[in-house]
């Protein structure tokens, strides 16, 4: 019945839709307002619709059998219950879909230290282009959010990591689960996965029941659902709640919320319409232009790649992130002292702790090499940090 | 060798002529005479016999799937360390929209983003499952998507952080990277109201959890009003499959809206009456605003507009007074269909109205022009500004900031400015307070 309805009411704000395109048409007319509607409400994201008229969307014919056939085709098959709960594992912040389990912020320090440091830092300092996850107490940065660079250019900016910004810890135990660790997601077991969210709940300093989580913390789902972070009313619209799309629909339509600018075409500026304080901004010092490739646009034929490349272009595919300095603590090609003190374990040695993976390095990087070309490549940072 | 290599040279020579005389055989069209003493000279391209023209070519068995000429190996997308997340896993590769042609990006130079690397799905394992508050959930093999009735639409596909790295002013000296995170296709695919039409969405569904299947099982939470207007499910790109950066097999496509909304590698459709917060749209896409409230959910790119040509890829260097030039740009808006262009020769001062040209369609690239009469050592502020039909027209930079801050990284659509120095150098500036 209900599909029904929503058909109706589809096919009967075609007319309302006729009428606005014509108005359209007038230049200079009155900006088209209630173009077009779904469910009788108007548009959502404070744009237009094309609904079908006369078996066309805006310049696009359509097949008008379709709509008369589709309520007939089903071409797929009913997924089995297993499939469903297979597949239907996300976790919302009510707590739907977040199993039973548990685990302690030492526990998930020990696997942060094992699978995670290599790329988010010491204690989720970040680094290496990975975000970062702390920068300490989540109840004070979260008022650095108000630290706005539009109103003082010097000043500090805003602190947006897991601890001040992010609205709910949900979205961290189910993106730690699926996601993570980013070279091989998705092996995590969910106590694990309780163990890492109390480690990060704990390096950000947030409370549950009137206590700061500490390293002796233990987090379970009953207590996962009590947590309020710091940052949860700080983002709008509201999407909650049987309102949740009604408030979107109303906050995009006002255009002063979130930027926009309308302007009747008839009355937009043409002559004088810069401000009397803005003035021509250039790029500071040499801006950003370490392009990858190098900006041309010559149509002269490319240099050949000389041979030997194979090795240098898996260097910089899987391992140069982590190698290319010591700022994630694995010795930097180039550096002779460095490599000669892992030399002295043996070239062997160096090849099968490459393979398994050694401190925070992941086996083979993290790169799905076979062994003998990740031997090779170990044999080019090797031969270039003598 | 050395034949062939003088040869090479002989290739470069002529393409230089060509682009000497293209404006010059346009001057003299124009009736302004003007007939410089290097285009007298005997151009060896056209005197000597090239060497392409004596000899066989490749057989027609040669790359049967076809690549671009040997010669245009520097039309590539690029990327930048500032932008390497995740060992260029969690990363962005930019269109070079200023070789763009027309409205339609080439499959292989479509941007790509993703949150933990191209999947490369194999389709014969590939399923999709549309399931929660509908009536009849359903699983899909590739085969049994596709036999569902097709559409197919012309969209761009740009991620909202397009400009968002130049919020606090001009960083890049390049229309690639300074706006070259989106690009257009033709895409093939079904409406997803036309598969709902039988599955029967129940009354008390609001929100859909759209999921791919990559390392990152990257998801994001659409308002069911947009999944019965005009979202689909994508598996064709410009006439061929899906390449892996955009999804191959599947992707959503939801027209005009956030490119990482449109999910790649999609695996699940799920109803729901309660919004997921996927980590997509709360730690990253949400918009932060001087007022510490950040916007989330935010769906549409909003009307905007570059030059194209010139630009600092595209300089002016090489054109003499009197030149007769084409100034070239894109117009797009996820909110409507592009209904006009103003160009500015004084940053924003005092506008003039471009010329639409080609295809003008919703939700799509939009191509505008204007021809120019260049005057030696003239400098030039050349800022375009787009409306659209449902009413907006781009902001001034100090109009945007004034509501967003600078903080916000997303959703920035003020107009850009090109400057034209003396010599025909092209450097992106910005007019603001």
């Amino acid at each position: 019945m209900f599909k029904l309805d929503r058909k109706l009411i589809i096919s009967a704000s075609v007319a309302a839709t006729v009428a606005m395109l014509a108005v359209g048409c007038v230049p200079g007319a009155a900006e088209p307002e209630g173009a077009s509607t779904v469910n009788g409400k108007p548009t959502i994201d404070g744009g237009l619709m094309y609904p079908v008229v006369n078996d066309k969307t805006g310049p696009y014919y359509v097949n008008p059998q379709v709509a008369a056939d589709a309520p007939k085709i089903f071409n797929g098959r009913t997924p089995t219950p297993n499939e469903l709960k297979a597949w239907n594992t996300d976790v919302m912040p009510d707590g739907t879909g977040l199993p039973e389990g548990e685990g302690s912020s030492e526990d998930g320090e020990v696997l942060y230290e094992a699978q995670c440091v290599m790329c988010h830092g010491d204690f989720g300092s970040g680094g290496g282009g990975y975000p970062a996850l702390s920068k300490g107490n989540a109840y004070e940065l979260q008022k650095t959010l108000t630290n706005n660079r539009y109103r003082n250019a010097e000043g500090d900016g805003p602190t947006r990591v897991f601890g001040s910004y992010w609205p709910k810890v949900s979205t961290l135990w189910w993106y730690i689960r699926d996601g993570m660790p980013h070279p091989m997601s998705k092996t995590l077991s969910t106590d694990e996965t309780y163990a890492l969210t109390a480690y990060i709940l704990n390096i950000n300093e947030i409370e549950v029941d009137g206590e700061v989580i500490d390293e002796e913390f233990v987090l379970n789902r009953e207590l996962m659902l009590k947590i309020d972070m710091p940052n949860d009313k700080g983002f709008e619209p509201n999407i909650d709640g049987p309102t949740g799309l009604d408030d979107v629909r109303a906050f995009y339509a006002n255009p002063e919320n979130f930027g926009a600018y309308k302007v009747k075409p008839s009355e937009r500026c043409m002559t004088n319409c810069k401000e009397p304080t803005a003035k021509v901004t250039r790029i500071a010092g040499a801006g950003i232009s370490e392009f990858l490739p190098p900006m041309a646009t010559e149509r002269t034929l490319p240099e050949v790649e000389n041979a030997g490349g194979g090795a240098k272009a898996q260097y910089e595919e899987a391992c140069m992130m982590c190698h290319a300095d010591t700022s994630m603590g694995a010795p930097a090609v180039g550096d002779a002292n460095a490599w000669a003190a892992v030399m002295t374990k043996g070239i062997d040695k160096v090849y099968s702790n490459g393979i398994n993976g050694i401190n925070g390095m992941p086996p083979k990087g993290g790169s799905s090499l076979s062994d003998a070309d990740f031997k090779s490549v170990v044999d080019y940072m090797i031969n270039n940090s003598k | 060798m050395d034949n062939k290599k003088s040869n090479q040279e002989v290739d470069v020579s002529k393409r230089d002529f060509f682009r000497k005389t293209a404006a010059l055989s346009v001057t003299a069209l124009a009736g302004t005479s003007l007939i410089s003493s290097n285009a007298r000279a005997d151009d060896p391209a056209i005197m000597h016999h090239v060497s392409w023209g004596q000899k066989w070519g490749d057989p027609v068995t040669k790359n049967l799937y076809g690549i671009p000429s040997a010669y245009e190996h520097n039309v590539t997308r690029r990327n930048t360390k500032l932008l390497a997340s995740g060992n260029y896993r969690a990363s962005i590769a930019v269109t070079p929209i200023h070789e763009s042609m027309g409205i339609i990006t080439p499959n292989g130079l479509f941007f790509s983003r993703s949150h933990g690397g191209t999947a490369h799905v194999n389709p014969n394992e590939y399923r999709l499952m549309i399931h929660g508050l509908v009536e009849k959930p359903i699983v899909l093999t590739l085969e049994q998507l596709k036999r569902y009735p097709s559409v197919t639409r012309t969209h761009f596909i740009e991620c909202p952080a397009n400009g968002g790295q130049e919020w606090r002013g001009p960083q890049f000296n390049s229309v690639q990277f300074a706006k070259g995170f989106m690009s257009s296709a033709e895409w093939t695919g079904v409406y997803i109201k036309t598969i709902l039409a039988d599955l029967g969405l129940k009354k008390e569904a609001l929100w859909m959890l759209a999921e791919g299947s990559d390392n990152s099982e990257m998801g994001r939470t659409v308002p069911v009003d947009k999944v019965l207007d005009d979202a689909m499910i994508v598996w064709g790109q410009n006439g061929e499959a899906l390449r892996p950066e955009q999804g191959y097999p599947v992707r959503l496509l939801l027209p005009g809206w956030e490119g990482n909304l449109c999910v790649k590698w999609l695996k699940r459709l799920e109803f729901s009456s309660e919004p997921w917060y996927c980590k997509e749209e709360t730690s990253k896409y949400t918009a932060l605003k001087p007022s510490g409230k950040a916007i989330q959910h935010f769906y549409a790119n909003e009307v905007n507009s570059t030059v194209t040509s010139p630009s600092p890829e595209i300089p002016w260097t090489h054109l003499k007074d009197g030149d007769i030039v084409e100034i070239e740009g894109l117009a797009w808006s996820g909110m409507g269909t592009i209904t006009g262009v103003d160009l500015s020769f004084d940053g924003g001062d005092n506008y003039v109205e471009a010329k639409l040209k080609g295809l003008v369609l919703p939700k799509s690239w939009t191509r505008w022009s204007y021809m120019h009469t260049y005057k030696k050592g003239e400098q030039l502020l050349l800022t375009s500004r787009a409306m659209d039909d449902a009413g907006y027209i781009q902001p001034t930079i100090d109009q945007e900031t004034k509501i967003m801050g600078v903080e916000s990284v997303y959703h920035r659509n003020a107009v850009e400015t090109w400057e034209v120095t003396a010599t025909g150098e092209v450097n992106h500036v910005q007019i603001r307070s």
